[in-house]
C-alpha cells in the first residue's frame, strides 16, 4: 500500500499525489505506442499555483510534461504503485 | 390452366434451372469487378473527428489515412503497449471505460500495427520468461528505457469493433514535441514515429474489446 495520498485523478493520465512529507508530486503517463509514467515533484511555486487554481493548473503542467517528458531535467520515470 | 396447374408448371421450371445451376450447366458470369473496398475507419468518426481527419490528410495529401491503413494495417488490427504500473493506476484502479487520454470531447490513444508490436515483443522474449528492453526499443526504433520493467500489451481489431481511427496530428492530447533531431521517441506529423514505427490515432478504444497480454 502506499503511503502516498492521490488528490486527484485525471483522465488525461496523469495525477496529483501528497506525500508524507506533505510534498505534492504530479505522476503522468507519457509517450505514444509506449507509454509509461514519469513524476516531477512540485517546486513551492507549483505547489501554491495547484492550490489555487486545481485542476486548471496541474492539466497546463501534465501536458507541458506530456509534450517534454524530460521536462527539464526534473522528471524521473515511475513505476511503483 | 387452373391455379393449381399453373404453380405445377413453375414449380418444375424453377427445378429444372435449380439443377443445372448446381450441376454447373449454367457458368456464373466472368466479372473483371473489383471487390468493395473496405470501409474507411474514418466513417466510424463522429464529426469533430471526421474534421481533424479531413485536415489531417489534407496536411499529408496525397497521403491520407486510408492509403495508411492500407499500406501499414492491412488486417486494421492494433496494439500498443504500457508498463503494467501504469495501466493498474490509470485503466485497472481507475476502471477506465477506454484507454487513453480523455478530455471533454473524446480518449486518444496512439497505436501500431499489431504484427509489428507482436513481432518485437516475441523477438525481444529472453531465456526466462522475460523480455529485453534494449531489444524491444530497437525493434521499435525506440529508447529502451521506455521499455524497462513489467509490461502490458493491448491488441484490438478497429474494423471488428468499428473504431474511429485517424492520422495522429501535433494538437493531441500526450503528442511529445521533438527538441532535437536525434530524437526518436517524440511526435512527427504523417502517420509515422520519428523513430520510423507507423502510428495511428484511435479514438475511444474500448476496454472491454481489447485484448490484454502480460509481458513480464
Amino acid at each position: 500500500m502506499s503511503d502516498e495520498e492521490v488528490l486527484l485523478q485525471s483522465p488525461l493520465l496523469y495525477r496529483v499525489l501528497r506525500g508524507k512529507d506533505g510534498a505534492l508530486s504530479i505522476e503522468v503517463v507519457v509517450g505514444g505506442i509506449v507509454q509509461f509514467e514519469v513524476r516531477v515533484r512540485l517546486n513551492a511555486e507549483e505547489t501554491e499555483s495547484f492550490q489555487r487554481e486545481g485542476r486548471a493548473f496541474s492539466d497546463r503542467m501534465a501536458q507541458a510534461i506530456m509534450a517534454n517528458p524530460p521536462f527539464g531535467g526534473r522528471s524521473v520515470k515511475s513505476s511503483g504503485p | 390452366m387452373n391455379f393449381i396447374s399453373r404453380a405445377l408448371v413453375l414449380g418444375s421450371l424453377s427445378t429444372v434451372v435449380g439443377c443445372a445451376s448446381m450441376k454447373g450447366g449454367t457458368k456464373p458470369p466472368e466479372t473483371t469487378e473489383q471487390p468493395p473496398p473496405a470501409a474507411s475507419l474514418v466513417d466510424n468518426c463522429d464529426d469533430t473527428q471526421k474534421g481533424i481527419s479531413k485536415e489531417a490528410d489534407a496536411m499529408a495529401a496525397p497521403y491520407g489515412i486510408d492509403q495508411h491503413i492500407e499500406k501499414n494495417f492491412p488486417d486494421r488490427k492494433v496494439s500498443w503497449l504500457m508498463t503494467d504500473s501504469a495501466y493498474q493506476k490509470f485503466v485497472v484502479q481507475t476502471g477506465a471505460k477506454n484507454f487513453g487520454r480523455c478530455n471533454d470531447v473524446a480518449c486518444y490513444l496512439f497505436a501500431a500495427p499489431s504484427a509489428a508490436i507482436h513481432g518485437a515483443v516475441e523477438k525481444a522474449k529472453t531465456a526466462d520468461g522475460k523480455h529485453d528492453p534494449a531489444v524491444l526499443g530497437q525493434a521499435l526504433g525506440l529508447p529502451a528505457k521506455n521499455f524497462e520493467g513489467p509490461l502490458r500489451m493491448m491488441t484490438l481489431d478497429l474494423a471488428a469493433q468499428k473504431v474511429c481511427t485517424r492520422l495522429p496530428v501535433e494538437a493531441d492530447p500526450g503528442v511529445w514535441k521533438c527538441t532535437t533531431p536525434e530524437d526518436t521517441d517524440c511526435f512527427k506529423f504523417g502517420g509515422y514515429t520519428s523513430g520510423g514505427a507507423p502510428e495511428v490515432m484511435v479514438i475511444n478504444a474500448p476496454v472491454t474489446d481489447t485484448q490484454v497480454a502480460e509481458i513480464p
